[in-house]
């Protein structure tokens, strides 16, 4: 229970539908923080849902696995000219790693959490499916669950959207029910943003802008870590008043390459082979796949290879993809089923 | 489910002495004491005969009880008063604390410091014992000294402080105070803390009611007011004098001197038996075994297990302990004294702190031996 709405809700569902529940808190970043879900007063927002539901909560600290898991990886990601994705390596390790055990060892039989996505079984074997407010859909960031982590996994909100979601908080009554979304990275204060964080970590890089193909210098930045390739902002124009985009950062040479979209744009992502989650028998060279690399995406059309390492061919180009990104693989099916996740590898 | 309490130094039971003397003061009228009519007399009354026991617990002068909002607030009027006296009147003022003090002190401490270019706060180091370092006090005095703050006892490990030499060891160069909130319930106050200049107490760790505590002074200090207002409290703390607080105070107090004896022999023979049971458990460490301890406190590490899942099981089975130090979301934390007494993060993450009192029952006692082997095997298993 973060705080929210989502999982208060889920809380609620759960109760109604006769399960025995108990609400944990996970107090993750030992920080200061404006967003997301670590505050004092999100803690009491979930307590006090809690009481109204009449359950037990407890507050477990995962500071320390936070700043090891989550954090540092982050930091270190950054530092490499990457771009890691904090949530999803905070669902990996702390919520569906830690809590999953630490649920086992208490006796729980499931465990629940307000993410939009669902869980399906077919033939004995669990499956996530995307969840029914496409807008609000979080499966990305459930990729990289295992089948036994989906067997003991409850989500009891994925089935409805959000305004239905909210419609039933305010149906149980519970405080939580208009708050606003988080927005956020929770350990990053949005009155500061992610460069004020960054400089509290390591030493930033300054770095040139420089045209791919003329090699003209179109600008600067001050901190090459935040450059992602992909992203406009933050770059000029150049002189044939095109926008320009990053295609590559190199912080070692303290250079940041941009190029039109036209010449930025890939049709290949290649895969970590040691980040997969699917076996060979679930995926093979020259499956159809859809494939989504950001939390609220649409997933896109592509095929998967296994030919000089595992690879998507996109059937359209995209902007490029920065490494340490992941891409989750949909099935192209009703529903849509997650199939597996990876990390982006550099091309 | 039975509950099993074993965190008094949370909070200890309210004593029903304390819930009867108050009574009074709860319902209908309730004179403001600074008036002059018979209501606001009455209320007076009450509140000086609640002066004279509370000074009595310490043998101090009534004049010299202030009445405050509980033991966080005492601390705070004595460190931040004394502090901004001397920094008004002085070029720099450094304040001289343990590192295992509590939040009430270090937080007070530390704001000062950040607030006031011209304060400096300087730690005092513990041995691993948990025991203050005298010779590390002594090499952190200096003439800009304003305050020397030691607590009486540790309230996670329960390990008691050698006031005594602290008090020698500055030899009136600069103000004393202590925390004497965890210490109250067990140690005699007269004779333990008769050489320091401030004393603050709190009334829930006694039996008696929350927001309530007081700060005392064994000598005429001057210091300012953290709280102005209405000039109550001989001008020390504004606001309307809580009767009710006071008269519940002074109740906590009286219970507590004249169970003192009955209350030490129970809680010593509690501890005893709690800890050649600890000793049993795998991976299981009394902390400060060979240090000078309340009797009411047993604190344990286990190596390998989480406090939070150890808390858990033994919640589920009705029985109330703590890790100790939590923060203000109601996670257990790392804990700043353990951290100071140099024990390795694995142990430190694995706390309980176990605090019971007089009125514990032996069965209660027998029971949490019993929960506790269970819960720690399972964990272990």
């Amino acid at each position: 229970m973060s705080g929210g709405v989502d999982s208060s809700v889920a809380a609620g569902l759960l109760i109604e539908q006769g399960h025995e529940v108990v609400g944990a808190t996970l107090k993750l970043w030992g920080g200061v923080s404006d967003s997301g879900c670590c505050s004092v007063s999100d803690v009491d927002d979930a307590r006090r849902v809690a009481q109204v539901l009449g359950i037990d909560h407890h507050v477990f600290n995962y500071t320390d696995e936070f700043e090891k898991h989550v954090v540092e990886p982050f930091v270190a990601g950054h530092a490499a000219g990457q771009s890691p994705n904090p949530c999803i390596e905070c669902n990996r390790f702390l919520k569906f790693g830690l809590l999953f055990e630490r649920a086992k060892r208490l006796g729980f039989e499931k465990v629940a959490t307000g993410h939009h996505a669902q869980v399906i079984e077919r033939d004995g074997k669990h499956f996530l499916v995307r969840g029914e407010d496409n807008q609000k859909d979080q499966s990305y960031v459930l990729g990289y669950l295992t089948e036994e982590e989906l067997s003991m996994l409850l989500l009891p909100i994925g089935h409805m959207n959000k305004t239905t979601v909210r419609a039933e908080g305010e149906r149980l009554g519970l405080r939580t029910w208009d708050k606003p979304d988080s927005q956020d990275v929770c350990f990053i204060e949005a009155s500061k943003g992610r460069e004020v964080f960054l400089r509290s970590r390591i030493p930033v890089t300054s770095a040139k802008i420089v045209d791919r193909t003329t090699g003209e210098v179109l600008g600067e930045t001050e901190t090459a870590e935040l450059m992602t390739v992909g992203q406009r902002r933050g770059v000029l124009p150049g002189r044939d008043g095109e926008k320009r985009y990053v295609s590559k950062v190199d912080i070692a040479s303290q250079r940041v390459e941009v190029g039109t979209l036209e010449q930025i744009l890939i049709s290949r992502i290649a895969l970590d082979e040691s980040s997969l989650t699917f076996s060979h028998e679930d995926l093979r060279d020259g499956a159809t796949v859809l494939a989504q690399w950001s939390a609220h995406g649409i997933p896109k059309r592509a095929t998967l290879r296994n030919e000089n390492g595992w690879h998507i061919e996109l059937h359209e180009p995209a902007r490029p993809v920065a490494v340490g990104q992941s891409v989750v693989l949909y099935r192209e099916s009703e529903p849509t089923i997650v199939e597996g996740a990876a990390i982006v590898a550099p091309s | 489910m039975t509950q099993l309490y074993f965190d008094h130094a949370a909070s200890a039971p309210r004593r029903d002495e304390v819930v009867a003397a108050m009574e009074q003061w709860q319902h209908g009228v309730v004179g403001n004491p600074s008036g002059a009519h018979r209501a606001a007399r009455e209320a007076r009354k009450a509140v000086e005969d609640a002066r004279d026991e509370v000074a009595a617990f310490l043998g101090a002068k009534p004049g010299n009880v202030i009445f405050t909002g509980g033991g966080t607030e005492a601390c705070h009027l004595a460190v931040a008063g004394v502090v901004n006296k001397h920094r008004r009147n002085n070029p720099t003022t450094s304040v001289v604390v343990s590192k295992i003090e509590h939040h009430a002190v270090l937080d007070c401490v530390e704001m000062l410091e950040r607030d006031y270019d011209n304060v400096s706060v300087r730690y005092v180091d513990v041995d691993a014992e948990g025991v203050l370092d005298i010779s590390s006090l002594e090499s952190q005095l200096s003439d800009d000294t304003a305050l020397v703050s030691v607590m009486s006892a540790n309230n996670e490990t329960g390990v008691i402080q050698p006031i005594g030499a602290v008090a020698s060891a500055v030899g009136g160069r600069s103000v004393t105070h202590t925390d004497a909130v965890g210490a109250a319930p067990y140690i005699d106050l007269v004779e333990f803390t008769k050489d320091i200049d401030m004393i603050s107490i709190c009334s829930h760790k006694i039996g008696g009611p929350v927001n309530s505590g007081a700060l005392i002074l064994r000598s005429d200090i001057s210091f300012d007011a953290v709280i102005p207002g209405g000039g109550q409290e001989k001008g020390h703390r504004g606001g309307t004098v809580d009767v009710a607080a006071a008269v519940g105070l002074a109740a906590a107090v009286k219970a507590t001197m004249k169970d003192h004896e009955q209350t030490v022999k129970r809680a010593t023979a509690y501890q005893d038996q709690i800890i050649a049971a600890a000793k049993q458990l795998k991976n299981c460490e009394v902390t400060s075994i060979t240090a000078a301890r309340l009797p009411g406190t047993v604190h344990l590490t286990f190596d390998g297990i989480a406090s939070d899942e150890l808390l858990f099981l033994l919640d589920q089975e009705g029985v109330c302990a703590s890790a100790a130090a939590s923060c203000s979301s109601g996670a257990a934390e790392p804990s700043h004294v353990l951290s100071a007494m140099g024990v390795p993060l694995s142990k430190a993450r694995g706390s309980l702190r176990l605090s019971f009192g007089g009125e514990t029952k032996p069965e209660e006692v027998n029971a949490l031996i019993e929960i506790l082997g269970q819960v720690v095997s399972r964990l272990q298993a």
